[in-house]
């Protein structure tokens, strides 16, 4: 609040008064995250483990276990996410933002190395039973959450090893199996039962399903993929971007030598993409709009580009040309970028007479994904996601959670689990529903003084040399920081909106009225006695993070 | 010769023994200065020329977690921002001279207020002006202007001299085996030869080096009011001019009080003891001050602070290796704080360079200074309590008026209450000048005139005293 604003609701008899409070606030990092993670609350716990009276070790201990409350998968989720976290972190405008992912994912090696163990806080074992139906990122998620409240959990998956798409899609260069393994088995160290190989609908029907459980979770994801719809589409050498991962994590070669068109401009084309050259395929990638609105990563593009992924913005493929049944040709329409639709994004709208035909010997077509509800009767049409209400509610005791409720990364997936379990568990034991929006109020990034903090460069992840990358295809490119890399990088953190015991208030306050708190915490070193405030507001004009604020002293 | 066989056997001692720490500066000795105000960047400013002049090659770390380019109490040191003239020559002898946009407007005269009447005391022949300035960058939420911090520019000045600036903020400082130790609040150490206090009295820092080291007493304080009213320089020129108003009001524990116009904004400054809410509300109440803006209305502030002053001096204001300089150590009672930073940071930073910097060395060459500043706030507070006098006696009042009135009217009459009052007001001059100006015979003649003839039954003095004031406002 400016003093103008203070002054206007304040009393007419006490104008000289600026009084201050104390008020932890939202930091755009949290407020940016699918899943709500406590980010500036387990960097705190790193950069402030002296003021804690933690060693370093001991301190990386308890930054994984608060990042693994809301999150289980913190190693592999470091290596993955988009991490839309960092997009409007403070510290950006200042020498750039902390490098929250790369910290993540040192946070879970370091979880992995030392073989921490998830905490299951609730010591009473509930006797309601919960069926989890696969057991990517979503259905992980909701069953570590119910597990650690005390239920007991077991997931069903279709395949041989759990993980969804973690482990079938997600290529092993980005992310090595034995890295996914660790922090799957932690999870269901927890006493969580696993069904493997197991097919609703031919090994148990549904409803047998929901007979034998108190509520079920549906973590499905979407197994299908949409389809060109193009001529020439039905035939050998299409492959769906999805199929074609799943291929390549099987280590099965099959486009060695040949000339291919991604079609697509999302995650998955660009890891069907890069996955193609890593077989020793010429890839040229088909995207429909410009580079601006393409939905994949901005440095996943520029590492396909480094690896010799062709990149064709603007053109959208009509026609696959073939002689008998083999692909020649994959004819383009050249687009241009029309009016915006309702997501802001320009629709491509095509140039007419500007055709052009490109020579390929297959097309991967990685579009979009599809729901499928293959023996799962009652979730009704499969081209329509399934629609829940926000926390993940479907029915009566089944609840829903990651892409099919509609596509989305692996952060959000996590998150919807975490919401079901959370509004799951108050429903069984008849407790109010846990809040939905947020609670406190977001930091304002002017009451936050990039000045005070010192200048200090961003770490980021290592990364093996990019000749190497092509020649050791499965290996992963990015490498983890150090410990001491580590350390510096939480350093950095402005820990907006929450105190780090910087001080500066308790030193500048003319009556004294900050005292430090024998048993401090993070984010708690300092009280104030508002009853001594003279008001003159300096303590929140020095206090760098915006944790300090005027209070209307009419309340 | 004596001192050479001693030399030598020390030096030998030396060499046997661990680290041994020289009670004087040597090549690479490292100095922490804690605190970027006037007396820690003049000090530092200082310390490096005078080591220059002897080719010693030392290290000064100023340690200031805030910065002065910050708007409103976060990049400011919290005083009404008077720099007097004899400051401002004595500076620039120095070599220090205060750039254009430092000074946010010169003063060239003083308005008393009174109940009785108001008088506009115009600059002595010998002085040209007074500087305002701010020690920060200007109030809160103003606008930027092309001005410049006070602070900041001395800090600049400090740092062009080879001083390292380091944004932390020391939470402590301790005595160990190796020197002075100096930790800030990310738990940063750092050991120093010799450290400089230079925090102020608006810093806990005193407090904890004085439980920390046992060895001295810290200043003791005194609540004051400072805050911003934004006029905007069209209404400043015309309601306040160059001149600073200071008025002279029957308000139990207010010593002082005056407006100071600088640039789009006029300064409110209240000294006194312990300057609280019914102080300030009387003093907003009275017809002097309210007649003084533009339709008799205070406007809403734009920036504020209860800023504390040292009304008595840290004693002994030094240790080994330890010294307490500006208002940490001593200050002129409620005036010419700045000029007592340049005096104390100049004496100190002499004795490090060419004396030492051990208890012994500040006990020699830099606490007599101080105990003269400090006996000369004696007679200060003599000279303060004679004014508290007048404020009470509203017949005293008449007599200083009429006498000021009359010396400013005819340049023939030597302005003796005048030279008093502006020394006063200004704090150009030390109080014991002003003092003993007092007891001249002429001065006491003429004052005791002054107090028969301005409170004559049915003399018109107030009458003719309202017309000669300059001040359209002014009703009694």
């Amino acid at each position: 609040m400016s003093s103008t604003e203070s002054r206007q609701s304040a009393p007419a008899e006490q104008p000289f008064r600026t009084l201050a409070q104390q008020l932890e606030k939202l930091p755009p990092c949290q407020a940016q995250c699918p899943n709500s993670g406590d980010i500036r609350g387990w960097l705190g716990i790193i950069a402030q483990h002296e003021k804690l009276g933690l060693g370093l070790q001991d301190a990386y201990d308890k930054a994984w276990q608060r990042l693994t409350e809301l999150n289980p998968l913190p190693a592999t989720l470091g290596r993955i996410c988009p991490h839309p976290c960092e997009s409007l972190c403070t510290r950006a405008g200042k020498d750039g933002a902390i490098s929250i992912n790369a910290m993540e994912r040192f946070i879970g090696d370091w979880g992995i190395s030392r073989s921490l163990a998830l905490a299951k806080p609730a010591p009473e074992q509930h006797p309601e039973s919960v069926g989890v139906i696969g057991s990517g990122p979503a259905s992980l998620s909701f069953a570590y959450q119910m597990a650690r409240r005390g239920y007991s959990v077991t997931v069903y998956e279709e395949h041989d090893l759990p993980g969804g798409m973690l482990r079938h899609a997600i290529p092993d260069y980005r992310l090595p199996r034995d890295v996914l393994d660790a922090e799957i088995r932690r999870i269901f160290e927890l006493g969580i039962n696993l069904e493997r190989n197991f097919r609703i609908g031919k090994d148990i029907s549904f409803d047998e399903l929901r007979d034998r459980h108190t509520l079920i979770f549906l973590g499905l994801g979407a197994q299908a993929a949409r389809h060109l719809g193009i001529p020439g589409e039905d035939g050998p050498g299409v492959i769906s971007g999805i199929d074609y991962l799943r291929q390549r994590k099987r280590r099965i070669a099959s486009l060695t030598g040949k000339q291919v068109a991604v079609v697509g401009g999302g995650n998955t084309a660009i890891d069907a993409a890069r996955s193609a050259r890593r077989e020793g395929a010429g890839v040229t990638l088909l995207y429909r709009r410009s580079a601006e609105e393409m939905p994949a990563a901005a440095h996943e593009v520029e590492d396909a580009i480094s690896e010799g992924v062709k990149i064709r913005y603007l053109v959208a493929p009509t026609r696959i040309i073939r002689q008998g049944t083999e692909i020649q040709e994959v004819e383009v329409q050249a687009m241009r970028l029309g009016e915006a639709d309702e997501n802001g994004r320009r629709r491509p709208v095509p140039v007419p007479g500007e055709l052009e035909r490109l020579p390929v010997d297959a097309v991967i077509a990685a579009v979009a994904q599809a729901p499928n509800w293959r023996g799962i009767d009652p979730l009704g049409d499969a081209r329509n996601w399934l629609r829940t209400e926000e926390d993940g509610r479907l029915d009566n005791n089944i609840w829903a959670g990651g892409d099919d409720r509609g596509p989305g990364i692996a952060s959000q997936a996590i998150a919807q689990g975490r919401l079901a379990a959370e509004s799951a568990h108050a429903e069984l034991r008849e407790e109010p529903a846990p809040p939905r929006t947020p609670t406190r109020k977001p930091v304002e990034s002017t009451n936050v003084k990039a000045d005070y903090y010192r200048a200090q460069q961003r770490v980021c992840s290592p990364r093996r040399a990019e000749h190497d990358w092509l020649s050791n295809p499965e290996l992963e490119i990015d490498q983890t920081i150090d410990d001491q890399q580590a350390l510096q990088e939480a350093q950095r953190c402005m820990s907006c909106g929450l105190c780090f015991d910087c001080e500066q208030c308790f030193m500048y306050c003319n009556v004294g009225g900050f005292t430090h708190i024998e048993e401090a915490g993070p984010g708690r070193y300092l009280a104030l006695a508002l009853d001594a405030c003279e008001g003159c507001g300096k303590c929140i004009e020095v206090c760098p993070c915006g944790y300090l604020e005027a209070r209307d002293y009419t309340t | 010769m004596d001192t050479a066989g001693n030399l030598s056997y020390l030096s030998e001692r030396a060499q046997q023994a661990r680290p041994v720490q020289p009670g004087t500066l040597q090549d690479g000795s490292r100095i922490a200065v804690i605190g970027a105000g006037p007396a820690g960047s003049m000090f530092s400013y200082f310390l490096l020329n005078m080591a220059d002049t002897i080719a010693l090659d030392i290290d000064v770390d100023i340690y200031e977690p805030r910065h002065f380019c910050h708007r409103g109490p976060a990049g400011c040191n919290h005083c009404g921002g008077i720099v007097s003239e004899s400051l401002v020559q004595r500076l620039a002898t120095e070599g220090i001279m205060l750039p254009e946009d430092v000074v946010q407007r010169g003063i060239e005269s003083y308005t008393l207020h009174m109940d009785v009447g108001d008088v506009e005391i115009a600059t002595p022949l010998n002085e040209k002006r007074i500087a305002a300035i701010y020690r920060g960058n200007g109030p809160r939420n103003s606008e930027p202007l092309d001005t410049h911090s006070f602070d900041g520019y001395l800090l600049d000045m400090a740092q062009n001299s080879g001083a390292r600036v380091i944004h932390k903020l020391v939470t402590d400082v301790r005595r160990n085996m190796d020197g002075m130790q100096v930790t800030s609040a990310d738990q940063h150490c750092d050991t120093y030869d010799l450290v400089v206090v230079a925090t102020g009295v608006n810093s806990r820092l005193m407090e904890t080096l004085e439980q920390q080291t046992q060895e001295f007493r810290r200043p003791e304080r005194t609540k004051t009011f400072i805050c911003e009213f934004k006029l905007g320089r069209e209404v400043i020129r015309n309601t306040f001019g160059p001149s600073m108003h200071v008025f002279l009001l029957d308000i139990p524990r207010l010593e002082f009080a005056a407006l100071i116009p600088k640039g789009d904004y006029v300064t409110l400054c209240l000294l006194g003891d312990d300057i609280d809410d019914e102080l300030m509300e009387k003093f907003f109440e009275s017809p002097e001050v309210r007649n003084c803006f533009p339709g008799g209305v205070i406007p809403a502030h734009a920036c504020h602070c209860y800023p504390r002053i040292n009304i008595r001096a840290a004693k002994p204001a030094y240790g080994d290796r330890l010294v307490m300089i500006g208002d940490s150590g001593t200050t002129r009672l409620f005036k010419d704080g700045i000029g007592a930073a340049y005096r104390t940071a100049k004496a100190a930073a002499k004795t490090a360079v060419f004396h030492g910097i051990m208890a012994e060395d500040f006990k020699a060459h830099y606490w007599p200074l101080c105990q003269k500043i400090n006996n000369d706030n004696r007679v200060g507070k003599m000279v303060f309590a004679f004014a508290t006098l007048v404020q009470k006696a509203r017949f005293a009042r008449r007599g200083v008026l009429r006498m000021t009135v009359n010396e400013q009217r005819q340049a023939s009459v030597t302005p003796r209450m005048s030279g008093v009052l502006w020394d006063l007001f200004s704090g150009s001059a030390p109080y014991t000048d002003v003092f003993l100006r007092t007891l001249h015979p002429a001065y006491i003649g003429s004052l005791l005139w002054n107090l028969l003839a301005s409170n004559m039954p049915g003399h018109a003095a107030e009458h003719d005293l309202q017309s000669e004031s300059e001040h359209r406002h002014v009703e009694h």
